[in-house]
C-alpha cells in the first residue's frame, strides 16, 4: 500500500502522528501544534467529518462526508452511516439496529455484518476506512506530507473484537495505528487538569452511538484510570429515533396507512429530528416541520416543548446513570469524592444529560472544551507522547471487560479481571486429558457473567503439535496478554522442553488476515478512482481560468486584433470546452483546453505584443522622467 | 487476537552481553531487560517477602516504575526492547494490583509457598447461622412471590441485620490477619525456622479460606435484597 500511495500523491512520507476520532456521527483528526493541540480543518473551516459513506456501484463512486450525507434524502440506499455501532459485530448482534437503518445486509453476515451496495459488499472496517483515508488525506495536504502513522479512538467500552476491528480499518485506510485510545481517556488528557497535586475525575462520555463513564485519578502527570463502564449502544441515535418513532407513529395514525420504513421518509424525517433535537438544547421548544411529498401524507407540521422531549428521552439517560454507579463502586468511590466532573461527546448538549449527571454528581460538570473536538485533541496528545515529542505525561489505562476461559460444564474462569490496568497479563497452564493427545482447545471469552453463553466470545484456539504422552503430563503454559490497545494477545510454550507451543486462532469476529489482504488489493481500486476524481478537478479548474481569460480577451480586445474566422474558432472552442467540463472525464477536459488554446493563441499573442509595446512606452516615459 | 512467539528470559543481556542479573536495565547499557524467569512479584518491586505494605510508597514506586517501562515510551526502540517493555509493564501492574491488596497480597504469598487456593470453608461457628441464613432469604423470596409488602419488610430488615452481623465477622478476621501479618514479618525479620514460618502460613490459609466463605455470603444476601 505505501507504495502506491507515495506514487499517487507524489508527497513526502511525513514523520507525524495524528489523532483520529472515529465517531459514530463524526470524525475528526487532530495534530500536536506549537501552542497545543489542533483540529485539522478542510477549506470551508470545518472539522467535522460527517462518519457517513456513500457509493454508488453503477458510477463506481465513492463519498465520504459531507458529500455523502447529501445523499442520505436523494438515494438513501446507497449510503451508510453510524457504522461504528456494527464495528466487531456479527448479523446476530445487531438486529435491533438493523431495524432502524436501511442497509442490506449481504448473506454470510455471521461472523463480519456485510452491507451489500450494489454488487459490492461492504464490512464496516472498510467503510471506517473510507472515512479514516479522507482525514487522513486531509492531514496529508495540510502537512504537505504523507501521513502514515496514527493514535485512533475508540469507546472505553469496547471489546476485544471492536478494538481489532478499528485497527483493522487503520490498516486498510493506509495508517499504521500506533495506539487504540479509549475516548473518555483521551478527552481527560486535553481537558489536563493536572495543575494540581492530585484529583479524581469522572468522564461522562455520550457521543452518537456509544456511552462511556470512565473514573480516573490524577497526579504528577500520571493518568491512572481507576475504573470504566459503559454501554457501547447508546447515544444520540437512540435518543433520535425515540423522535422518530414518535413521529412515524403520528404520521400512520392520521394516513392511516403505513409508513412501510421508506427509507427516504425515514431520512427526511431523521434529518427534521435531529435539527429539532439541536435546536431544544438552547430552546425551550421547536418546530419540527417536513414534507414528505403527497404519496406519504404531504407536509407535517408539529411544536416539540423541551418538556416532553425530555420525558421522551428521560429513560435513555436513566439508563446512563446505573453505568457510572458500577463504575464509581469499582473505584472503590462515593460520588462526593469525585472533584471535577468532565462532559463529553455531542449528545451532552442536551440539558437534561447535564442535570441527570450534576444530581448524580452533585457538582457541575466541565463543558470548557467543544465536546466535539475534545476527544481528538487528547488522542494527538497521546500521539505526541508516543512519538516521543514529551515524557511529562503518562496514560495508564484498564481494560474494561473482564477476560476468562470456558471450563467444564460451559462455566467461564476469570482470568484477567476487570479495571486491571493495561498492559496485562496471566499465565495460564494446560495439560491433556486424555493419553497421546496431541491438541487443546481452548476458548477465550469476555465478559463479567458467570456462563460462556452470556460472555462474548473472542477466539477459540488449539495448541497443536504436543508430543504424545500419557494424560495429565504435558505441561503447556499459555501466556494471555492485553496490551495497550486493550487487544489480547495469547502466546504458549511447553514448560518442560522451553519450546514454543503452536498456537491456531479462530476469532469468532472480525476479519481474517486473509479477508484483510484482499481489501487491500480491492481498495486500490478506490485509491485509483482518488486520483481520477483529483484529476478531473484539477482538470476543471484550469479549464475555468483558461475560460475566464479567454472570453476577456473576446470581449476586450479580439474586434480590433483578429479576423471574424479566427473569432468564431475560439468561441466554438470555448463552447466545445464548456461542454464537458461537467463531465468526469479529465482526459476530454484536457484535450479540449488544448483545442482553446490553440485557436486562441494568435489572439494572445497579439494581446501580448501589444502589451509588450505599452509596456516599453511606459519605460520608455519613466526613463525619461528620471533621466 | 494475534499470536506471538514466547521467548525464554536470559540474563546476559541480549544487546552488549553484560550480565544483567534481574535488574530492569542493563547496567552497562541501559536497555530494558526481559523478566527473568522466576521472577515474584516482590523481587520485581525490590521488596522483601513482608505482609505490612507502605501503600503510598507503593503507589509511588509504581508510578516510578510505569514512567521507566511503559510502552509508550519505547515506540521507537528495537523489537526486543518494546517486548520487554510490554514484560515489564505488564508484570508492573500485575504485580502493584496484588500487592496494594492485602486479601491479595496474602493470598499471593501463600501461592510463593505452594499453598493452593483453599476451598471456601465455613467457620466452625457460623455453620448455624447460615442455616437461619438460607431461611431467611427463603422467606424473603416467598414474601416477594406473594407481594406481602410487610413480610418483604420484614426478612429484608432481619437479613440486613444478619448482613451487618457478617461484615462485623469480616472485620474481625481481617484484624486477625494483621496480627498474623505482623507475626510473619517478625518470623521474617528474625529469619525464624521453617516450622515457626509454616504455622503462621497455614493460620493464614484458614482464615482466607473463611473470610472467602463470608465474603460469598455477603455477596449472595446483597443479590437477594
Amino acid at each position: 500500500m505505501p507504495v502506491i500511495e507515495l506514487s499517487m500523491t507524489g508527497r513526502p512520507k511525513s514523520g507525524r502522528v495524528v489523532g483520529i476520532d472515529l465517531g459514530t456521527t463524526n470524525s475528526l483528526v487532530a495534530f500536536m501544534g506549537a501552542d497545543g493541540p489542533e483540529v485539522i480543518r478542510d477549506e470551508a473551516g470545518n472539522a467535522l467529518v460527517p462518519s457517513i459513506v456513500y457509493y454508488d456501484n453503477d458510477e463506481r463512486r465513492l463519498l465520504v462526508g459531507e458529500e455523502a450525507r447529501d445523499r442520505l434524502i436523494t438515494e438513501p440506499r446507497k449510503a451508510i452511516y453510524s457504522v461504528k455501532r456494527f464495528m466487531g459485530k456479527g448479523s446476530a448482534d445487531v438486529q435491533e439496529d438493523l431495524a432502524m437503518v436501511p442497509f442490506q445486509v449481504a448473506p454470510g453476515s455471521e461472523h463480519v455484518i456485510g452491507f451489500q451496495m450494489g454488487e459490492r459488499v461492504f464490512t464496516p472496517p472498510e467503510i471506517s476506512a473510507f472515512i479514516l483515508r479522507d482525514l487522513r488525506e486531509r492531514a496529508s495536504k495540510f502537512f504537505g506530507e504523507e501521513v502514515t502513522q496514527a493514535v485512533i479512538t475508540v469507546p472505553a467500552y469496547f471489546n476485544d473484537a471492536q478494538r481489532q476491528a478499528t485497527k483493522d480499518a487503520g490498516h486498510l485506510a493506509g495508517l499504521d495505528v500506533l495506539r487504540i485510545v479509549n475516548e473518555p481517556t483521551a478527552a481527560s488528557l486535553a481537558y489536563g487538569i493536572d495543575n494540581r497535586d492530585e484529583a479524581l475525575v469522572a468522564v461522562y462520555d455520550l457521543g452518537g452511538g456509544t456511552f462511556d463513564i470512565s473514573i480516573l485519578k490524577l497526579k504528577d502527570g500520571i493518568f491512572e484510570v481507576l475504573s470504566t463502564n459503559g454501554d457501547t449502544h447508546l447515544g444520540g441515535d437512540d435518543i433520535d429515533n425515540e423522535l422518530i418513532m414518535l413521529i412515524i407513529a403520528e404520521i400512520e395514525a392520521r394516513s392511516g396507512s403505513k409508513l412501510d420504513r421508506d427509507p427516504s421518509a425515514f431520512q427526511t424525517i431523521r434529518k427534521a429530528v435531529i435539527a429539532v433535537k439541536h435546536e431544544l438544547s438552547s430552546h425551550g421548544r421547536a418546530t419540527i416541520a417536513f414534507d414528505l411529498g403527497p404519496a406519504l401524507g404531504g407536509a407535517y407540521r408539529r411544536e416539540v416543548p423541551r418538556e416532553e422531549f425530555e420525558s421522551l428521552i428521560g429513560k435513555l439517560i436513566e439508563r446512563t446513570l446505573e453505568p457510572c454507579r458500577k463504575a464509581l463502586k469499582d473505584a472503590n468511590l462515593k460520588p462526593e469524592q469525585i472533584d471535577e466532573v468532565i462532559m463529553v461527546g455531542g449528545s451532552t448538549r442536551v440539558p437534561l444529560v447535564r442535570s441527570k449527571v450534576k444530581e448524580l454528581f452533585k457538582r457541575e460538570p466541565h463543558v470548557e472544551l467543544n465536546p466535539d473536538e475534545v476527544v481528538a485533541l487528547g488522542a494527538a496528545i497521546q500521539a505526541d507522547v508516543l512519538s516521543g515529542g514529551r515524557r511529562d505525561l503518562l496514560l495508564l489505562d484498564v481494560t474494561p471487560l473482564s477476560l476468562g476461559i470456558e471450563t467444564l460444564g460451559g462455566a467461564v474462569a476469570k482470568i484477567i479481571n476487570r479495571n486491571s490496568t493495561i498492559p496485562a497479563s496471566r499465565a495460564e497452564m494446560f495439560t491433556t486429558w486424555v493419553d497421546n493427545q496431541t491438541g487443546i482447545d481452548v476458548h477465550v471469552v469476555q465478559g463479567e457473567r458467570e456462563l460462556v453463553q452470556d460472555c462474548r466470545s473472542l477466539a477459540r484456539f488449539t495448541l497443536k503439535g504436543i508430543a504424545p504422552q500419557p494424560a495429565g503430563l504435558p505441561r503447556i503454559e499459555v501466556k494471555f496478554l492485553i496490551d495497550a490497545n486493550g487487544i489480547l494477545t495469547v502466546s504458549a510454550r511447553d514448560v518442560r522442553t522451553g519450546q514454543e507451543q503452536s498456537i491456531e486462532v479462530k476469532p469468532s469476529y472480525g476479519l481474517t488476515d486473509e479477508q484483510i489482504e484482499k481489501m487491500l488489493i480491492d481498495s486500490i481500486e478506490f485509491a485509483e478512482q482518488d486520483l481520477s476524481n483529483r484529476q478531473v478537478i484539477e482538470a476543471r479548474n484550469e479549464a475555468e481560468t483558461v475560460m475566464r481569460a479567454a472570453e476577456k480577451a473576446l470581449a476586450e480586445r479580439a474586434d480590433q486584433l483578429i479576423d471574424s474566422g479566427e473569432r468564431a474558432a475560439i468561441r466554438n472552442a470555448l463552447g466545445e470546452l464548456r461542454g464537458v467540463t461537467a463531465g468526469e472525464d479529465h482526459r476530454l477536459i484536457r484535450e479540449k483546453i488544448k483545442e482553446l488554446d490553440d485557436a486562441s493563441r494568435h489572439l494572445a499573442e497579439e494581446i501580448m505584443d501589444g502589451a509588450v509595446l505599452a509596456a516599453l512606452k511606459d519605460r520608455k516615459a519613466s526613463e525619461i522622467a528620471e533621466g | 487476537m494475534t499470536t506471538t512467539q514466547t521467548q525464554l528470559s536470559a540474563n546476559p543481556c541480549s544487546h552488549c552481553g553484560t550480565k544483567a542479573e534481574r535488574a530492569h536495565f542493563c547496567p552497562q547499557c541501559g536497555r530494558i531487560q526481559p523478566v527473568s524467569e522466576g521472577t515474584d512479584y516482590f523481587d520485581f518491586l525490590g521488596l522483601p517477602r513482608m505482609l505490612r505494605v507502605d501503600e503510598t510508597q507503593l503507589e509511588k514506586t509504581f508510578y516510578a516504575l510505569s514512567r521507566q517501562f511503559h510502552p509508550d515510551y519505547f515506540m521507537n526502540a528495537g523489537a526486543s526492547e518494546q517486548k520487554a517493555s510490554v514484560e515489564r509493564s505488564s508484570m508492573l501492574n500485575d504485580a502493584y494490583r496484588t500487592l496494594r491488596d492485602r486479601v491479595a497480597r496474602a493470598k499471593y504469598l501463600l501461592s510463593l509457598y505452594g499453598y493452593k487456593e483453599a476451598e471456601k470453608k465455613a467457620p466452625p461457628d457460623l455453620l448455624e447461622e447460615v442455616f437461619e441464613l438460607n431461611m431467611q432469604i427463603e422467606e424473603l423470596k416467598a414474601a416477594r412471590k406473594m407481594a406481602d409488602e410487610d413480610e418483604v419488610a420484614e426478612a429484608r430488615g432481619a437479613l440486613e441485620e444478619a448482613l451487618r452481623g457478617l461484615e462485623e465477622k469480616v472485620a474481625k478476621i481481617d484484624e486477625r490477619l494483621l496480627e498474623l501479618f505482623d507475626e510473619w514479618d517478625r518470623a521474617t525479620d528474625e529469619a525464624a525456622n521453617e516450622d515457626r514460618k509454616k504455622s503462621v502460613l497455614d493460620r493464614m490459609s484458614e482464615l482466607l479460606s473463611h473470610r472467602s466463605y463470608i465474603h460469598n455470603l455477603v455477596r449472595d444476601i446483597n443479590e437477594e435484597l
